[in-house]
């Protein structure tokens, strides 16, 4: 059984890619299996390699995260999907959570707030950035 | 042969230190620092005086653009290399207008970013071929909007304070953020609204979003 976790990371934006590379290859703890950067090439890279978590960007050129999130909550219910977004809107928040994803990090709050996330994702708790309002964030995320 | 020296503007932190692996992967460039929205990226410009700032234009309290109009007045050996996910003609057209000679799409390859920085280093302009291929096919044809028009009848401040307003700061809170007395404040609010012909804050805010001065 693997000790480390294995990541997927889907965002179309290179240097953000890059830059949560940097902080997940800094923890020993994390191997970062791919990188995708569009919702088609995730689709396809999630199923060949069942990620332990999914680092997914909503904004991507279709299909869009959250349309991948409900998609691969049905083929791959064990993978766990955290959605990174700059969306801070209650609505975007709802509608991410109606995919089955299991987190919710602003891109503002990713450098220090990535690994609070995994871990909560990894002990099977839901993880939403504090921005939101936490009786909301309960509610919608549970 | 001193390190080029490399400033990086960005309001999310994930994307400064992407850049920043990316610049410092490159021998002989430095990140001198780095600034989380256009006002600090003014501010480090004439601190730090470098030779590139990737600078993004979506940012808070003062976006790129305005950002990069100031920094070319102040700092004019500063070369301004702006990326962003606005992928249209009007935006190419406004980066240009105001003094940036570099422009990326945040979803074109590190290597085109790369390329970006080291024609800028040599003073040589770089846009990606998509923006190129805009600009030619579109020269001479440029039809004048009335809106635009207006815009370019805002002075800076005016400018700097529209977008404040429009990210809901009251003319109280611009005066304390701008340093500037609160009747002064006011009185930038009302030439502005006067200029741009708005009626009320909401309509302010409306043609703020549609001229992509904020996010919506």
């Amino acid at each position: 059984m693997s000790s480390t976790t294995r990541v997927l990371i889907s965002d179309d934006h290179a240097f953000i890619r890059r830059g949560l590379r940097t902080i997940l290859e800094a923890n020993e703890q994390y191997d970062v299996c791919g990188e995708a950067d569009n919702g088609s090439q995730t689709l396809e890279l999630a199923m060949r390699l069942a990620p332990d978590i999914l680092i997914l960007d909503i904004s991507m050129p279709p299909p869009n995260g959250l349309e991948v999130a409900a998609q691969l909550r049905q083929s791959l219910p064990d993978t766990k999907i955290l959605l990174i977004t700059m969306h801070d809107s209650e609505e975007m928040l709802r509608a991410a959570a109606a995919t089955g994803a299991s987190g919710y990090l602003l891109k503002t709050d990713a450098e220090e707030l990535l690994m609070v996330a995994l871990h909560r994702l990894e002990e099977g708790q839901c993880f939403v950035s504090p921005a939101f309002d936490p009786d909301l964030a309960k509610q919608v995320f549970g | 042969m001193s390190a080029l020296k490399v400033l990086i503007a960005d309001d999310h932190d994930v994307v400064r230190k992407g850049l920043k692996m990316l610049i410092e992967e490159h021998a002989g460039w430095q990140v001198c620092g780095e600034a989380r929205s256009g006002r600090e990226a003014v501010e480090k410009c004439s601190q730090l005086n470098p030779d590139v700032i990737v600078i993004d234009v979506s940012m808070p309290d003062l976006n790129g653009l305005e950002a990069t109009r100031q920094i070319r007045k102040a700092c004019p050996r500063t070369e301004v290399l702006v990326i962003t996910h606005h992928d249209s003609d009007e935006m190419a057209a406004e980066v240009m207008d105001a003094g940036a000679r570099g422009y990326v799409l945040k979803s074109d390859s590190d290597t085109d970013l790369v390329r970006a920085v080291e024609a800028l280093s040599h003073h040589k302009p770089f846009f990606t071929s998509r923006v190129t291929e805009m600009f030619l096919a579109n020269r001479g044809s440029r039809v004048t909007d009335p809106a635009e028009m207006m815009r370019k009848r805002l002075t800076i401040r005016e400018r700097e304070i529209l977008q404040l307003l429009a990210e809901g700061k009251t003319a109280k809170e611009v005066a304390i953020i701008l340093g500037i007395a609160i009747k002064t404040s006011d009185t930038h609010r009302t030439n502005i609204m006067r200029k741009l012909d708005v009626h009320s804050v909401a309509e302010l805010v409306r043609y703020a979003i549609r001229n992509k001065v904020v996010e919506p």
